[in-house]
């Protein structure tokens, strides 16, 4: 087994660049499981807009009144009033919508007078139109007390107010029966998973064929006591068995973070669905093995394909973000199929027929990607042998 | 001498093929990418009329207030009459956000809560308080039936007017690409290790050579760092042009001050790099390990990997951003597109000139003088 040794003495030797990628994936997995909380669907629960509000009229009940209805419809976020925090906020989304009550707006509201406040928006958004219905809601409700029962005091008015917007209407919620909440959560780790496994894969096995591609070192290795087949057996042997370690690897901090998780189907399926998937991957990486002249070119390669493939088939942007002609192209990469299928998998509740042979229908397309990758690249290799 | 020198360096990178790669040809193939993936990141906030369905029954024909108040809002929603079955079906297909029915009391029916779902319960909630207003007004005041309350209620009055406090739309997209040229500068500093090592006469044969000939070696280093910063300064503009013109991302008007930007992060990345290569004494691999590695933290603080990063290093520590040189450059360019005044934008410039002070100053004190026993 002197070949299989050497394999993963190449390997050790390249190990420092290898570990950046795991660290890199590591450090993102728990970053984002960490940060990342499902919404629970089993009761309904309004969705709150982030909003800061600016007083800049007095204190008055009409003023209060309107920011607790606000604050019990929307997420009120405490943001100095300075221009550029102001600024700052809305351009990282920090908020959405901030809302500006002038100077008299009070005494102008209540002698019905016409009085503006002003917002300042991401324009176009959904927050906007939601924000401006309850907004325009609370004052038009103003409105309408201060024009048919003109006597009313501001302490009545605030309390026919929250009253009448205490009113609220029945949700029904259908849920489709329980989703674990680490389903969503390990889809991601899983879509991740395909950045590094891409990164390490071609980086590892590309270091080993430079090696072993080397024309001088090639030439004395065929005059050795070694059959040829048996030489290549043990490579075949060294790359799978280099690609199922990664693969344990990666999958290794899955096991700690979801527990008992990654046995129900969703997580054996998950589990499969990366295996084959490594495979194919293994087969690219093969090809550019024997493609690459120079650890430079390698690199570049690795990066290009683990960053390209992951933009386009939707690891660091969900598919559903993706234009149409995007998914086309990357409909053209395994790690496309292999994404869907695990968006399929931690989508659905319950598995039945229709689910699982779509599923399955990627993990194949996955698998016959891997084959006929390896294929080219036998054709190539036995050319370059026949010319030689 | 000079221009010779100069001449040839410009030579030797334009040769190096793996430097183009990482300098020039790697940030375009980024900034592709980005914009591939981020293309319909902003829209998705877009306001898109809600789906929904109305259950057609006998409760339903007894509140044509209801439905006129329905019709009154098509500016929100895309209305369906359906039977209860097809609602549900609807519903479970994800055609409609949730239905409306009458059972006897009104009530709305999702699968999940979202903004949409939301906006229908807001709807809904909205008639239900409009019928108690116009209760308590009416066993008050019975006269304002009379008056027009019903008419009154339905005809909003708007209060609300749009101001714009900054002159471009707030779409945190552009920030990635902003942070994406803050790399390119500093990914000069490949340039810069390369400069460094082809001088020392301890790290490259070329170094020894040139260290033998009877030239001033600031000189001669200076022609390096021009041949460098011409090419790093031309591969930024290429990029930038590429990313304005064919990707189409917004860097506002001002293309003088982009321009200044461009010339000063090349300086800043390029003596970036110098300053690593003479401070750092072992091989060329750890120079650009830690090179690369220095990069990345500092982008990834303006907010490369996610723009939260930034608004999170602005707000709650504002000094890291100060000392990034990567998030000097991302916020000159934020600064451009965003804001009206020019306060901000000087401040990092004048930064990021005296980074890059720092760095040349370093690099000139370390590299001059040298002299080796052996080699």
């Amino acid at each position: 087994m002197q070949v299989y040794k050497a394999f993963f003495k190449v390997i050790l030797k390249n190990r420092t660049q290898i570990l950046i990628y795991l660290v890199v994936f590591m450090a993102l997995a728990l970053i984002l499981s960490g940060a990342y909380n499902p919404p629970q669907d089993t009761d309904f629960t309004k969705v709150k807009v982030n909003i800061a509000f600016i007083n800049d009229d007095g204190d008055s009940q009409l003023v209060a009144g309107l920011k607790t209805y606000l604050g019990e419809n929307a997420n009120l976020v405490a943001i100095p009033d300075d221009t550029k925090k102001l600024q700052d906020a809305l351009f990282f989304r920090q908020v959405e919508y901030i809302l500006r009550v002038p100077a008299g707006f009070t005494e102008d509201m209540l002698n019905g007078k016409e009085v503006q406040l002003e917002k300042t928006t991401v324009p176009d958004s959904t927050s906007n139109i939601y924000m401006d219905l309850l907004i325009n809601k609370y004052l038009n409700t103003v409105k309408t007390y201060t024009t048919y029962l003109p006597g009313l005091s501001q302490d009545e008015l605030s309390q026919n107010l929250e009253k009448d917007l205490a009113e609220q209407s029945e949700v029904t919620m259908i849920s489709n029966g329980t989703h674990s909440i680490y389903a969503e959560k390990s889809g991601y780790y899983f879509n991740y998973l395909s950045y590094s496994l891409f990164a390490i894969l071609i980086l590892g096995v590309c270091s080993v064929m430079l090696v072993f591609n080397d024309t001088d070192l090639k030439r004395r290795n065929l005059c050795s006591p070694i059959r040829s087949a048996n030489m290549n057996m043990q490579m075949v042997l060294g790359n799978i068995s280099f690609a199922i370690l990664t693969w344990l690897v990666l999958i290794s901090a899955s096991f700690i973070m979801y527990g008992s998780f990654m046995f129900t189907a969703t997580g054996l399926l998950l589990l499969l669905n990366s295996f084959v998937f490594t495979l194919a991957v293994l087969s690219i990486s093969y090809l550019i093995g024997n493609l690459v002249k120079s650890r430079g070119a390698m690199s570049a390669i690795a990066n290009v394909f683990a960053l390209g493939t992951s933009f386009i088939s939707g690891v660091f942007v969900p598919q559903e973000l993706l234009g149409a002609n995007v998914l086309t192209i990357a409909s053209f990469t395994p790690t496309y199929w292999y994404v869907k299928a695990n968006n399929e998998i931690t989508a659905a509740v319950s598995f039945n027929t229709d689910n699982l042979s779509s599923i399955f229908t990627s993990m194949v397309l996955v698998l016959a990607f891997g084959v006929a990758v390896l294929g080219v690249t036998l054709v190539l290799i036995k050319q370059r042998r026949v010319e030689s | 001498m000079f221009l010779f020198n100069y001449r040839y360096r410009l030579k030797c990178i334009f040769k190096d093929r793996q430097l183009i790669f990482w300098t020039f040809m790697f940030p375009i193939l980024l900034a592709t990418l980005f914009n591939l993936a981020f293309a319909n990141l902003s829209s998705s906030d877009n306001f898109k009329k809600v789906n929904v369905a109305v259950v057609q029954n006998g409760e339903l024909d007894q509140n044509p207030a209801f439905i006129q108040a329905l019709d009154g809002a098509d500016n929100l929603f895309v209305v369906k009459y359906t039977t209860q079955d097809e609602a549900a079906v609807l519903l479970s297909d994800h055609d409609i956000d949730g239905y409306i029915t009458f059972d006897p009391d009104l009530n709305l029916v999702v699968n999940q809560s979202g903004l949409n779902q939301t906006i229908i319960r807001g709807f809904l909630d909205d008639f239900k308080q409009s019928s108690a207003t116009i209760i308590t007004i009416i066993t008050q005041n019975p006269s304002a039936l009379d008056n027009g309350i019903l008419e009154g209620i339905s005809s909003r009055t708007e209060y609300l007017k749009a101001v714009s406090a900054n002159q471009s739309n707030p779409d945190p997209v552009v920030n990635y690409f902003y942070t994406l040229i803050a790399m390119t500068c500093l990914y000069g500093g490949f340039l810069g290790v390369k400069e460094v090592v082809a001088i020392q006469a301890d790290l490259s044969d070329v170094g020894a050579r040139i260290n033998l000939a009877p030239t001033n070696k600031l000189t001669v280093f200076l022609a390096s760092i021009m041949a460098a910063t011409t090419v790093q300064l031309l591969e930024l503009l290429i990029l930038l042009a590429f990313i304005i013109g064919v990707l189409g991302i917004s860097f506002g008007d001002q293309l003088g001050y982009i321009a200044l930007t461009c010339a000063v992060g090349s300086l800043t990345g390029v003596t970036f790099g110098t300053c690593i290569a003479a401070i750092i004494k072992k091989g060329e691999g750890l120079k650009i390990g830690i090179l690369i590695g220095s990069t990345m933290i500092m982008c990834f603080l303006a907010g490369m990997m996610s723009a939260d990063i930034k608004y999170t290093v602005m707000t709650k520590a504002p000094i890291l951003g100060y000392l990034n040189p990567a998030n000097l450059i991302t916020d000159s360019f934020y600064a451009l597109y965003y804001y009206n005044t020019h306060t901000q934008f000087f401040t990092d410039i004048l930064l990021l000139c005296g980074f890059t002070l720092l760095f040349s100053s370093v690099t000139y004190f370390v590299l001059r003088r040298q002299k080796y026993a052996s080699l």
